[in-house]
């Protein structure tokens, strides 16, 4: 199943970290357009699905 | 570029040539684009991708921005979660719940990090306070998505919005007056408009770490005196309040800091799995340093002071609600990291270069920053993104010279970059540094159209004024009142820990008095724009058969419009006092945590001030009809009325006396008479018997942003010659365009006529000679304009310094001149960023020239 755990873009919340809840990660993706590159960080749970999975290496 | 021509001056012929002799090679139409130079190359690349939000005419100048859905959503779904709560923690909630969720983002390059919606393209929304401001974004290309979400979110907000719970203290003829927007700005439930002076001094001095703590301590405090022995109501029944305030400020302060730390957590990640560059990943780490500690500690640097004071504006002004401004003493307030990274080098060593940079990035930061503004508020300030006025100079609180060199580095950064925003006032003092003042001169020299000039010693006294009107007792201290910045444009206000402004509800609001007087011709009826009675019946014109019968009526029909801009800027405040909370900006404010009251609510200094716009044109109105109807009676009013009924058409001789006639700046004594009984008699006179909620009398501020050439074309003829649709005057005091004939002295003399005490703040836009300014001559000549503006006690200044060629070649080729930057009312803005109508308004403003009698006038030694 492709849940956000097994994502490229998704970083376990560290336990000691303000925002820490079982199983939630930041799911941090690079995006360009013509301006530039940017980076957006989104708060999600492991077993989440989404649109933009990429299968961690 | 051609030199200025020589002049005869105490029995010599003075020549002006260029100061940088190179320039005389450079055509006059490309010398700005040649200006600009970034510190460093990553200055130079942010700026070359910046992603502007400037607007004109409603619309954003730039392609694929639209407003974001995320605040919109987070908010209303805590809001809704947390009903039957009390209203002040629904506020900390729902905006904590923003924090929580919202997506943070980073760009390439990037120091100073944080935005205020979930794409660097979207500007965010607010629906609690005006539903209408979404259903107009929704109609727009710039519409949120999924639209089906942000009818739903509409649906509710409509019910529960400011908007929907200010209405129902009007008449709908009231309601239709105001919303008209045509002699009045609709009320701040309305638009949700809001401006705040945050007190950035706690967040940097304190951290959000320690005023959790304080909160915690009243809290305690409090539940121990609830429980002491004999209950006496008066005393204790207020704490239930209270504590519930301090409970907000908790849950705010700690959501702010868990969300600067998911942008310390991302710079981590992007260090370790993103960027190749060492040197960038190094930077990276030192970012996630910077935003786990701040704004949760105290700043300890320079770099830390930066990113705090971002994290605070955004929280004040785009996150927990949406208000203009960038009100802060900035070479104040970050004078001392200034002092531990460049000189003691303590912590974040740096050169002076290398804070130079620091504040390029801040400009540029500025300049990226995006308003989820109504239609009307991005039509009025054409070219810009936001209001954005930081103030510099001016005086300490012991009376010594504010400039420091952290002032030189803001100033030095705004030259290198040439960024419309922020604009800078500096506070002119006679104790203020040469070496400052000849940075100043040098941005108003290159055409940035900034610092804007303020009077130092006015600002400070007109802060103990009102202090005396203070609510609490507690205004500022004659020490304190040197701290002030302009509030946004024009108005002094005070910065600090405690006591400075938090809402446009107490000061601001507007009146636009062309279109008051315009009206006041017609018995009250608007007949050039929205065929209503927009105000009381005063008689009709062929009625008021002495100047006195005109000026009686005038003055009923301004006062009209002021108590009902003041009774809709108090409701505002009354209801944002109990649906409107601010927990963040509570928490931050030394009064509100002592007090455990919402900054919405607790006045301690008052700042009172409307806005009193196109005063001029009613000024040579009031001229041209004493002088050819009442004294010389060539005309009659009848034929008056048949004219502006006409729009002049086959009126032309007419036409031509009235135009004629004269008018204000031209140190004429016909003319300035009655300038100065219009700002003495009814525009402070009869503002100042108003009081508002922080108990202040109320100072009338002219100003006019960029509505100008927006209420200009709502407005028909009027009697100084203008013709329907035509713009209004610039500014609160400025001569009207190209009328002011007699150099720029006479300007000044004009001006100094009225007496400035009444004013809170009266903006005049001057346009000098660029080849003067720009000669070996420009600096001491312009000293010497300065000082001799401050000796006749004239409040403010700024300065247009752009030749007619390079403007008329901006029109022609735009592409070519997105450096060129011109000042409108109150801010600068990329010249080709503002609307057609707008520009010819900046090229007809007069040029002056210094001739003989100007410099013999300011005693200038050449």
């Amino acid at each position: 199943m492709s849940t956000c755990s097994k994502c490229k873009s998704f970083f376990a919340v560290p336990a000691d970290a303000d925002d820490y809840a079982e199983g939630k990660g930041d799911c941090v993706r690079e995006e360009k357009d013509e301006k530039g590159k940017f980076w957006l960080s989104k708060p999600v749970m492991e077993n989440g699905t989404c649109e933009f999975f990429k299968e961690k290496n | 570029m051609e030199q200025a021509k020589s002049i005869e001056y105490k029995g010599k012929v003075i020549d002006f040539p260029y100061e940088k002799p190179e320039e005389k090679d450079i055509p006059l139409e490309h010398l700005h684009q040649k200006m600009a130079n970034p510190s460093t190359g990553r200055t130079k690349r942010i700026k070359d991708r910046l992603r502007y939000k400037h607007t004109a005419v409603g619309e954003f100048c730039e392609e694929g921005i639209r407003g974001g859905m995320e605040r919109m959503r987070y908010y209303t779904e805590a809001y809704k979660a947390s009903e039957g709560q009390p209203e002040v923690i629904r506020r900390a909630l729902s905006v904590a719940n923003i924090l929580n969720k919202c997506t943070v983002l980073m760009q390439e390059d990037e120091f100073i990090v944080g935005y205020n919606a979930e794409n660097p393209n979207f500007v965010p929304l607010y629906p609690e306070l005006s539903h209408f401001t979404v259903m107009d974004y929704m109609q727009s290309k710039y519409s949120p998505q999924p639209v089906e979400e942000a009818q739903e979110i509409v649906d509710f907000w409509s019910k529960n919005s400011l908007l929907a719970r200010g209405m129902g203290y009007y008449t709908q003829e009231e309601l239709l007056r105001q919303f008209i927007f045509t002699t009045m700005e609709a009320p701040a439930f309305a638009s949700g408009f809001n401006s705040i002076v945050p007190p950035y001094e706690t967040v940097q001095e304190d951290g959000l770490l320690k005023r959790i703590e304080l909160a915690e301590a009243h809290i305690k405090e409090a539940i121990e005196q609830l429980a002491a022995p004999y209950w006496v109501a008066s005393e204790r029944m207020p704490l239930f309040d209270k504590i519930d305030v301090w409970r907000s400020m908790i849950i705010i302060d700690k959501a702010v800091i868990a969300w600067a730390r998911r942008y310390s957590r991302l710079c981590k990640i992007l260090a370790e799995n993103f960027e190749a560059d060492p040197k960038r990943k190094e930077e990276l780490l030192e970012m996630a340093d910077i935003n786990h500690r701040i704004p949760a500690e105290p700043c300890k640097g320079l770099k830390d002071g930066m990113q705090a004071k971002w994290y605070t504006y955004l929280m004040c002004h785009a996150i927990e609600r949406y208000a203009s401004g960038y009100a802060q003493k900035e070479d104040k307030l970050l004078w001392p990291l200034y002092k531990a990274s460049v000189i003691d080098k303590t912590f974040q060593p740096m050169t002076h270069q290398q804070a130079v940079e620091l504040f390029e990035l801040e400009r540029l930061k500025v300049s990226e920053h995006g308003a989820g503004k109504a239609r009307l508020f991005r039509e009025v300030f054409p070219g810009s993104n936001d209001l954005f006025i930081l103030a510099v100079g001016g005086t300490n609180g012991d009376n010594s010279d504010g400039c420091n060199d952290c002032t030189d580095a803001i100033l030095q950064a705004a030259i290198n970059i040439r960024t419309p925003e922020p604009s800078i006032v500096f506070r002119w003092h006679p104790k203020g540094r040469l070496k400052t003042k000849r940075l100043v001169f040098e941005c108003i020299r290159d055409g940035m159209g900034f610092p804007s000039i303020m009077h130092d010693v006015k600002g400070t006294n007109q802060l103990i004024y009102l202090s005396k009107f203070s609510k609490t007792g507690n205004g500022v201290t004659p020490e304190e009142a040197h701290d002030w910045a302009n509030v946004l444009c024009m108005s002094p206000g005070h910065v600090g820990r405690r006591k400075s402004q938090k809402v446009r509800t107490e000061g601001a609001g507007t009146i636009y008095v062309a279109k008051t007087f315009e009206i006041t011709l017609n018995n009250g009826f608007d007949w050039s724009y929205a065929n209503i009675q927009s105000g009381p019946e005063t008689g009709k014109l062929t009625d008021l058969k002495t100047f006195e019968d005109l000026w009686e009526a005038f003055r009923q029909q301004y006062l009209y419009a002021i108590d009902m801009v003041n009774r809709g800027k108090d409701l505002s405040r009354h209801l944002e006092i109990r649906f409107m909370q601010m927990p963040f900006v509570s928490s931050i404010d030394d009064g509100c945590m002592e007090l455990g009251m919402d900054a919405n609510e607790l006045s301690e200094q008052p700042n009172p001030w409307t806005n009193s716009i196109g005063g001029i044109v009613t000024v040579n109105s009031l001229v041209a009809m004493k002088k050819l109807i009442y004294d010389d009676k060539k005309y009659t009013l009848e034929q008056l009325d048949e004219a502006l009924h006409s729009n002049w058409v086959g009126f032309e001789e007419m036409h031509k006396d009235f135009l004629n006639a004269p008018k204000f700046g031209n140190d004429d004594e016909y003319a300035d008479a009655i300038a100065k009984r219009y700002y003495e008699e009814i525009c402070a006179g009869e503002m100042k018997k108003i009081f508002n909620y922080s108990g202040g009398p109320m100072m009338p501020v002219g100003q006019a942003v960029g509505t100008n050439v927006e209420m200009g074309s709502r407005t028909g003829p009027t009697p100084d010659g203008r013709f329907g649709g035509e713009a209004h005057d610039d500014g609160g005091i400025s001569p009207y365009y190209g009328t002011d004939k007699k150099g720029p002295t006479a300007v000044l003399r004009s001006v100094a006529k009225i007496n400035s005490e009444g004013q809170k703040a009266n903006l005049l836009n001057q346009r000098l000679s660029q080849p003067q300014m720009r000669s070996k001559h420009g600096f001491n000549i312009w000293l010497a304009y300065m000082n001799t503006w401050f000796d006749l006690d004239i409040d403010h200044v700024q300065f247009n310094v752009v030749s007619t060629e390079e403007m008329k070649d901006a029109q022609r080729e735009p592409e070519k001149h997105g450096d060129l930057i011109v000042r409108i009312a109150g801010y600068s803005a990329r010249f080709v960023d503002i609307n057609t109508y707008q520009q010819n308004t900046i090229i007809s403003r007069t040029e002056q020239d210094f001739g003989a009698e100007d410099l013999e006038y300011l005693g200038v030694d050449l």
